[in-house]
């Protein structure tokens, strides 16, 4: 039977060619908007170690130039305005980061590590950011009084960083410093280079994901800012450029004024913004959907494109073949077996693109040009693809194979 | 002939109605996707006022501090533009203006969110601005460091109601300014003049950016003539590449005077990467590449939906063939045929994007966004639906002309 079918496809080689060429563009289509489909869905169902109800977000503009350079009076100003915002009965608590949650922007290292690039978020807070955003430690321990004056930087890093950098080791202890592999001994640094400092993991947190629900890096790293020296030549010290306050339930946006006020009142020089770190959220949120949403509605009318192009083609085809099932029914084949040699027909060109298209697209992992996507993404991407095609093609076909039933033999035959 | 041609598509559309819409479909889709697309960028890069002098415009957007063991990237600093970009050959006018920063302001418990761009007076004599109400601030004003601003009509809603603001102040971010003009809505795509509110650089809460090399401003450059243009740019090269980095750890800048849509193309394809060498080439790839590959399922669409029809019109063929119509004469034909319903799918297309574009400016998502149509993108479009009219009907049109009279007389397979 299949032989067969090969055999009648082959004879319309052209035709069908084209319209295995048409699915498998579509396929293709299908795979992509399947695969981002995917990867933010399973995005959006991992942890992100916090809640963003109850905090705000404070950005501070203190005129820093560059990213290194700061003054004396500089840390001494933000450990005022930390103090002043602890300060207030409105508030609960106060961190200090560099970058908050929901942040627009990001900062990243990343390793050559046993040839794979391992990327991952880095973000430098005060010792009270675990309390303020509710993080969780599930190994070693959390920033504290034992890390002052260290000679180490402390560092806790998220379980998925753990799991990825030193699977079945444990990571406390280990030092990140770069250029170093992960866990290595800190080298005599190189006379030109910057000094590097050894970065001791002393924990982990179950989760923390910067950028929230539709944030797909997977490591992180929080360096400690111990805040208590202000000796400006320790790069840690630079003073944060953002606070995070979790404020006392009931508080409302009518305190957002006083509260810029009240800082300004510590930091004359400098500028603060205030913003409930749920307006974060929801533009981050529309700002990674709003795309995709695009995508995808040009996308599904590409499809319905395809699925009305095919329903015409297929018909087509069924009225050009009138003299072939005529003679078919006239030796006596069910009707039932003539619909399903169109169909079959169709299943058989479908599967042909989807190995062709299985083929292009198995090189994407292997390629491996967008690193952080895990390859499971493409392979679910590529299958639900697949399934959709196939239940196009098939409701395209139903049709014009239902009409190559109703082909009367008597009549089919008439125009030999 | 070319009316016989016509004549003959109108007929053979309206035979299969059904063919006819699935075709119109297709075409009018693609294409009205194409212009919206077209329309986004003519939005961000097309010379619209207030940026009417932008064909002899350059500008230095980006810079970046590169040292051995590391980089820094930024937007330009005040001190690299305005200690060693100053008085330069062939330029007519300068201008520092700094990129918008977004603050708030709260009035009566809520919060305002506005964009504040800092500039100096010139930026209002090299751009046009329609001022509805008062005019710009002044060379004085800056230099008596006058806190006055420039608000947009969205601002003045804002804070007056629409009432008259010259005169009146507003705070934003903490300073209190005072009202001396007031323009229409610049669309946030047009990144160099977009802003709420305008102000003196010198009414920054401190002098740190005058120190910078690195910083949040951008140097604008209006040529005398276009001619001039390549020797700013190589003047602007030769002296940046003698600015001392004052930082240990560096010992480059790298600062380029562009035209906008180099600097769009290394913002899109790079995101700001200064060291990147003639971005705009690479733009133009992209889209085009782009447009390519969104343009090749539609195609086969159609050229699957034309290839199966063929054999309709088998005794049309074989009855011209047989009277010594020439397989190119019949290529022709059918060629004409396709762009002639191509171009009507692309006239459906363009109604459907202005549609599309007045749900974009309803949409807020582009804030104070303006996207209309103009012969810009009506010419870009005219070439889309031409170019996909003869990339989907070269092959069916080569198909038909190759059709055996003989057999197409006899009705080969009807």
């Amino acid at each position: 039977m299949t032989r067969h079918i090969f055999k009648l496809i082959w004879h319309r080689k052209r035709a069908n060619f084209l319209l295995i060429t048409e699915l498998f563009f579509s396929l293709l289509v299908l795979f992509g908007v399947g695969s981002i489909g995917v990867y933010m869905i399973e995005n959006w169902r991992r942890p992100i170690g916090f809640s963003p109800e109850h905090l705000w977000v404070v950005n501070v503009d203190m005129r820093v130039t560059g990213n290194d350079t700061f003054t004396v009076s500089q840390v001494e100003t933000m450990q005022r305005v930390l103090q002043a915002a602890r300060d207030l009965p409105q508030v609960e608590n106060v961190a200090g980061a560099l970058l908050p949650p929901y942040f627009l922007g990001s900062s990243n290292r990343a390793y050559e590590y046993k040839g794979r690039r391992i990327e991952f978020g880095n973000n430098e807070v005060t010792d009270g950011f675990k309390d303020v955003l509710g993080l969780k430690i599930v190994q070693g321990r959390w920033f504290g009084r034992e890390d002052d004056g260290a000679r180490y930087l402390p560092v806790v890093i998220n379980a998925p960083m753990a799991e990825e950098l030193f699977p079945g080791e444990d990571p406390i202890g280990k030092n990140l410093a770069p250029e170093h592999e992960p866990g290595a001994e800190v080298h005599s640094p190189s006379p030109t280079g910057p000094v590097m400092q050894e970065q001791r993991v002393v924990g982990v947190v179950a989760a923390y994901r910067e950028d929230g629900e539709v944030d797909g890096q997977v490591a992180q790293a929080l360096y400690r800012k111990p805040l208590v020296d202000t000796d400006p030549s320790k790069r840690e010290n630079r003073p944060p450029s953002t606070l995070i306050l979790r404020m006392r339930p009931g508080t409302t946006a009518a305190f957002e004024e006083p509260l810029v006020k009240q800082l300004q009142r510590v930091a004359r020089e400098w500028a603060f913004e205030v913003k409930p770190m749920s307006e974060m959220r929801s533009s981050m949120i529309t700002f990674a959907v709003a795309p995709v949403a695009a995508i995808s509605l040009v996308a599904g009318f590409l499809m319905l494109m395809v699925a009305m192009g095919l329903t015409g083609v297929l018909w087509q085809s069924v009225t050009q073949r009138t003299k072939e099932i005529g003679l078919r029914r006239a030796k006596g084949a069910e009707r039932v077996r003539v619909q399903r040699q169109i169909l079959g027909e169709l299943v058989v060109m479908t599967t042909l693109a989807v190995v062709v298209a299985a083929a292009l697209v198995a090189q994407i992992p292997l390629l491996n040009p967008l690193y952080w996507i895990e390859p499971h993404v493409y392979v679910v991407g590529f299958m639900m693809a697949a399934g959709v095609i196939y239940a196009l093609t098939l409701l395209c076909g139903w049709y014009p194979s239902h009409m190559a039933t109703r082909v009367e033999p008597a009549e089919a035959l008439r125009y030999e | 002939m070319l009316t016989n041609y016509l004549k003959l598509a109108v007929k053979v559309l309206a035979r299969r109605k059904f063919f006819t819409f699935v075709s119109l479909f297709g075409i009018s889709f693609t294409l009205a996707v194409l212009v919206l697309a077209t329309a986004l960028v003519d939005h961000a890069v097309a010379p619209f006022p207030p940026e009417v002098h932008q064909d002899r415009t350059l500008g230095v957007y980006f810079t970046e501090l590169s040292g051995e063991h590391m980089r820094r990237n930024g937007g330009a600093g005040f001190k690299l533009l305005d200690g060693y970009l100053r008085d330069m050959p062939g330029v007519e006018r300068m201008s520092i203006v700094s990129y918008p920063n977004g603050v708030y302001s709260y009035l009566n418990g809520t919060r305002i969110h506005s964009y504040v761009k800092r500039t100096d007076s010139e930026f209002w004599r090299i751009m046009r601005f329609e001022f509805v109400e008062g005019g710009p601030y002044t060379t004085g004003d800056l230099d008596a460091h006058r806190m006055v601003a420039v608000i947009n009509e969205a601002t003045r809603r804002k804070f007056f109601g629409g009432a008259n603001a010259v005169g009146r102040s507003i705070e934003v971010g903490g300073q209190r300014f005072q009202v001396v003009g007031v323009v229409r809505d610049i669309p946030i795509l047009r990144l160099v003049p977009f802003a709420d509110v305008w102000v003196p650089y010198t009414t920054d809460r401190s002098d740190e950016y005058r120190r910078e090399i690195v910083g949040d401003m951008m140097g604008l450059f209006l040529a005398r003539s276009r001619a001039d243009m390549p020797a700013i740019s190589a003047e602007v090269a030769s002296r940046v590449a003698r600015v001392p980095t004052d930082d240990k750890g560096f010992d480059r800048v790298i600062a380029h005077a562009e035209t906008l849509f180099d600097t769009a193309a290394r913002v899109l394809t790079t995101g700001g990467d200064a060291s990147v060498q003639a971005p705009g080439k690479r733009l133009w790839f992209v889209l085009a590449t782009l447009a390519l590959l969104f343009m090749l399922l539609p195609a086969v669409n159609l050229v699957n939906l034309n290839a199966s029809r063929i054999m309709e019109r088998a005794s049309e063929i074989g009855v011209r063939k047989s009277f010594g119509a020439s397989s190119r004469i019949l290529v022709w034909q059918f060629l004409v045929e396709n762009v002639a319903l191509t171009l009507i799918g692309g006239a459906i297309g363009l109604a459907v994007s202005i549609w599309l574009l007045w749900l974009v400016n309803g949409s807020g998502l582009i804030l104070y966004a303006n996207l209309r149509l103009n012969y810009r993108i009506f010419l870009a479009g005219l070439g889309f639906a031409v170019f996909f009219g003869t990339m989907s009907g070269v092959y069916p049109a080569w198909r038909m002309s190759r059709l055996n009279p003989v057999q197409a007389l006899k009705g080969a397979s009807r």
